[in-house]
């Protein structure tokens, strides 16, 4: 009944209202790819110093969990996760958006991450010493499995398409070895420069990746960016109902999402990953899964909203954080003067307890804030004028992978992946194998090293990698994922060749695919050659995979030329708006390369002026024009002075602003 | 009485003065301190601490921000693009940036860096999971002697500080044991709290979050800390292991003499603050005092040990 005490400690009005504020904020910031949850909360921990320790925890936490639930907006509206945490939104949200139903699933969204933020802060209210074992339990080899198990969520996502995904997969797995190796400390694939030294930033990776083909794509059209919703709004009702009716969905990736948040390392991108994976599995129509199944919105917003209180275990119960911005919130932990760690709860139990409701409030508190949020930016999305939403998009963009690092070189970067995205996506390599391969390469990597380095000294490399209790429950977790969908393949072909419809009917030859296939082999040729000068530790890694990519490749390429099924053809020509996305694609190279030079203000403002004109397709008239340029000047003078005055990032200022 | 009460005015007066003229030249904005590391490692918890006493003796706010990867070389290689005028300055961290440049071209070289003072640094020490069967150091290297490489001990990071104690330790007692880098203290304090190694070689830091579901079996500080009173040094048990990561404050190249001085001064002004003093060692930082003066010095000592470590590491050969 004490616990209870604390709620009372916890509903003060000041309280209430750093819960309020913190959701709010969190949220927006979440919502624009780039910003993220551990900038927001580094960027305001100052503040908390002068705010008594629970108020000071209960904004962070606020604006955490804020920030996990807004990059769904990002992921349902525009394809680009606003926070890796929802990289599997993206698979159902957008195409549901695309349909008209934006609106329901930002609802969804929103209900999904609620009872997901009270599950993950319940179970921290209530189990956080046992379940804190959990992230003990955890040993390299289990996150080595978990990778994998990341990885096969490969089959499922490119039924049919599975070799162009596992190639894709390597490709994102040669991303992630770049830069300086974490185990080993080798410099692998750098090119001698100094910008991959730290690797492939993966935030500025994703932005690329997704949202520069939705740039390129909204341009090339003059129909609307998303169909407005025929019934209007966010359709509360209809989406209580749907999340009712998959109580069971919501509740399962919840609890997934709670014990993954108490891995540290592992994060809510994991978490949402799979999650997604078994909501499919359990789907009795998995195939729906990536064509708009609310379920798979479901599955991932409420999986990583409840990493948020999981991730507060290990960091209160241990000491380690669960997440990088459970690191900052104990950093300030610690500058308050409060001992976090096994005597934290029964020393500073007042604290914790005060935080942990103010959290829960903080996550309730999010539904109608939320909704009041997600209502304003769905109907921005669909009345903006398209030649507008294009540049605000580009800008954020740019904008998104710059304030990372106060670096224009993740712009380029993310830049160049984004054209590459949109060339490869054009010959069936979907980009999401490619950020999975990204963001779980480098776990699998130090789980693989590591478990081999404590295996071969205590000589016992086989049970390492296959004895441990833990680890065989995911192996088999992996390989019913892996199988699966090769039955269900299996079963309906055979299906179709009872009904005497061959597989693959009438397809032209995919010369792009066989173009693809062969740079890859190429690439995969010159991984290997790179992996002389690193050391044993460096290159085992690096050389799987390059193995592994050439001989997928050649598979590729080979069934390709004896023109059997192994992926579709690429749609037929370039259609009417080639023109328009090939100035796209040539400005936004020179807008990430000129920030430096001709200053990020004036860069920007150009840049955003040439794409309005770009995507513009209707004869507007003079006003509207004058309109549009005095709206598109504001928005980039907004987010520059933002960046300067408040986030106080190091913008370049060139020869002129 | 009256003529005291004005000499102590005067006095005080006296001696804020220099302190005051500087408050107004020097900083007269915020300054921007770049943590080159993730947030709630060791550097930007020090980082954090210095932050709240920093207004009180600059006159100006400090504004952290991060700006991770490789391992801080990233940062570091990019430090002497920034403009030089004392209002943007580095964390930076011994042996790390001796140690980067031997490995290979990580865009910089040790001598292109410009520390101005390194106020403190957190020892190395040897952690066993509080179920461990070793009790005492000497018990554990009975076991690593008679079992060559099967002792693992999980540190953060390759070719760090914690690696280069590791290959320190193994030379003096004779014995060979597996270093298995994880990505950070927090990633390799789980492996030893979960028994996933022997145990750890990590800061003694990670002692204070843990409490008793640890035991640290020996320190590399000249002495023992304050808050493990218990803990022998290595000295003590007979090697002469001593060190482990410093932290400092570095500015651009381009940076003048007298600001250098003054960034030095501001840093050296905290770590005399009463408050700051007790959060630091409550943490098991061990203070530092040395400054822009003493700088040379040091560095020509650190390199001197860090290059005969990165021998027995076996990088830069």
């Amino acid at each position: 009944m004490q616990i209870l005490g604390y709620l009372v400690a916890a509903l003060t009005p000041y309280n209430l209202l750093l819960a309020l504020a913190g959701v709010s904020l969190g949220t927006i910031v979440g919502a624009l790819p780039g910003l993220s949850a551990t900038m927001a909360v580094a960027v305001l921990v100052p503040f908390t110093f002068a705010m008594d320790p629970a108020s000071g925890l209960i904004a962070l936490g606020a604006i955490y969990t804020g920030a996990i639930y807004g990059g769904a907006f990002a992921a349902i509206l525009v394809n680009t996760p606003g926070t890796p945490s929802s990289i599997a939104t993206t698979f159902d949200g957008y195409p549901m958006a695309r349909k008209g139903d934006g609106g329901l699933a930002i609802t969804l969204a929103t209900i999904s991450s609620v009872v997901g933020g009270l599950v993950g802060a319940i179970s921290l209210l209530l189990l956080a010493p046992p379940l804190a074992r959990v992230a003990l339990a955890f040993g390299p080899t289990e996150y080595f499995w978990l990778a994998i198990f990341g990885l096969t969520l490969i089959a499922s996502l490119s039924v049919g398409n599975t070799l162009k995904g596992l190639i894709g997969a390597c490709f994102g797995l040669f991303l992630s070895t770049i830069g300086v190796a974490v185990v080993g400390g080798d410099v692998r694939y750098t090119l001698g420069m100094q910008r991959f030294l730290g690797g492939i930033d993966l935030t500025s990776a994703i932005i690329g990746l997704y949202c520069i083909p939705v740039i390129l794509d909204l341009v090339a059209t003059p129909n609307p960016h998303l169909r407005a919703a025929e019934t209007g709004g966010l359709r509360l009702a209809e989406g209580f109902r749907l999340a009712w009716a998959n109580k069971l969905n919501v509740l399962r990736s919840s609890v997934i999402g709670t014990v993954i948040g108490i891995l540290p390392g592992a994060g809510g991108s994991i978490a949402g990953l799979v999650s997604y994976t078994e909501a499919r599995r359990a789907s009795k129509d998995p195939d729906s899964f990536g064509k708009g199944n609310p379920n798979g919105v479901i599955a991932t917003e409420a999986a990583n909203n409840a990493t948020v209180g999981g991730g507060f275990i290990p960091t209160l119960v241990l000491g380690i954080p669960g997440t990088p911005p459970d690191a900052i919130i104990l950093g300030a932990l610690l500058v308050q003067g409060i001992k976090i760690g096994p005597a934290l709860f029964s020393a500073q139990g007042a604290v914790v307890d005060t935080f942990i409701w103010g959290l829960l409030i903080a996550t309730v508190l999010m539904l109608p804030a939320g909704l009041l949020i997600g209502r304003y930016a769905f109907a921005s999305v669909v009345k903006v004028p398209k030649p507008l939403l294009a540049a605000t998009v580009a800008l954020l963009t740019v904008i998104g992978a710059f304030a990372i690092h106060s670096n224009v070189d993740d712009v380029q970067t993310m830049v160049g992946l984004g054209l590459i995205s949109w060339l490869l996506s054009r010959y069936g390599f979907a980009p999401s194998p490619i950020v999975l391969g990204l963001v779980l390469g480098q776990i699998a990597e130090q789980g693989f090293v590591q478990t081999y380095l404590i295996g071969h000294a205590s000589g016992s490399l086989g049970t390492m990698f296959f004895g441990r209790p833990i680890s065989i429950a995911i192996i088999l977790a992996a390989l019913a994922t892996l199988l699966y969908p090769l039955v269900s393949q299996l079963r309906a072909r055979n299906k179709a060749k009872t009904e005497g419809k061959a597989g693959a009917v009438q397809q032209g030859r995919d010369t792009g695919g066989v173009i693809a296939a062969g740079g890859f082999v190429i690439l995969g040729a010159l991984m290997l050659w790179g992996t002389g000068k690193a050391s044993a530790l460096g290159a085992v890694f690096p050389g799987t995979i390059a193995v592994a990519m050439i001989g997928f490749s050649l598979v590729l390429g080979f069934m390709l030329l004896r023109r059997r099924g192994a992926g579709r053809a690429p749609e037929a020509g370039l259609g009417s708006g080639t023109l328009r996305r090939i100035a796209i694609a040539a400005l936004l190279p020179v807008w990430a390369l000129l920030l430096s030079v001709t200053g990020f203000l004036v860069t920007s403002l150009a840049a955003f002026a040439v794409t309005m004109v770009i995507a513009d397709y209707s004869r507007t008239s003079a006003r509207t024009w004058i309109i549009r340029a005095i709206a598109g000047a504001a928005i980039v003078t907004g987010f520059w002075w933002i960046m300067v005055h408040v986030l106080l990032l190091r913008v370049p200022a060139g020869l002129f602003l | 009485m009256k003529i005291r009460t004005v000499t102590a005015v005067l006095a005080a007066l006296l001696a804020a003065a220099p302190f005051a003229v500087r408050a107004e030249s020097f900083p007269s904005k915020p300054i921007t301190y770049i943590i080159p590391f993730d947030a709630g490692g060791e550097s930007d918890i020090s980082a954090r601490f210095q932050q709240t006493d920093w207004e009180k003796v600059s006159g100006q706010p400090v504004i952290i921000q991060y700006q991770p990867g490789a391992g801080g070389a990233q940062a570091w290689s990019q430090l002497n693009q920034i403009a030089g005028d004392g209002y943007t300055i580095m964390g930076i961290n011994l042996p790390h940036i001796v140690l980067q440049p031997l490995m290979g071209s990580v865009g910089y070289k040790t001598a292109d860096l410009v520390p101005v003072n390194f106020f403190h640094y957190t020892p190395n020490a040897i952690f066993v999971p509080k179920d461990s069967p070793y009790k005492t150091l000497a018990e554990l290297v009975t076991y690593a002697k008679a079992n060559p490489g099967m002792v693992t001990f999980a540190g953060s990071g390759s070719n760090s500080a914690n690696q280069l104690g590791q290959a320190q330790f193994d030379q003096l007692a004779g014995i060979k044991t597996t270093y298995v880098p994880f990505s950070g203290t927090g990633p390799s304090v789980t492996a030893v709290l979960g028994g996933q190694t022997t145990g750890g070689f990590n800061y003694v830091t990670s002692g204070m979050n843990q409490g008793d579901a640890m035991r640290m079996l020996a320190v590399s500080a000249e002495e023992r800390m304050p808050a493990f009173p218990d803990v022998p040094t290595f000295k003590e048990l007979g090697y002469d292991l001593v060190g482990g990561a410093y932290r400092g404050v570095a500015v651009p190249a381009s940076t003048p003499e007298a600001v250098r001085q003054q960034v030095s001064d501001i840093v050296t002004k905290i770590n005399q603050q009463p408050d700051f003093i007790k959060r630091m060692q409550d943490g098991g930082f061990v203070l530092t005092d040395i400054g822009y003066k003493q700088m040379p010095d040091f560095m020509v000592r650190q390199t001197k040990e860090y290059e005969a470590g990165a021998k027995a590491l076996g990088i830069g050969n």
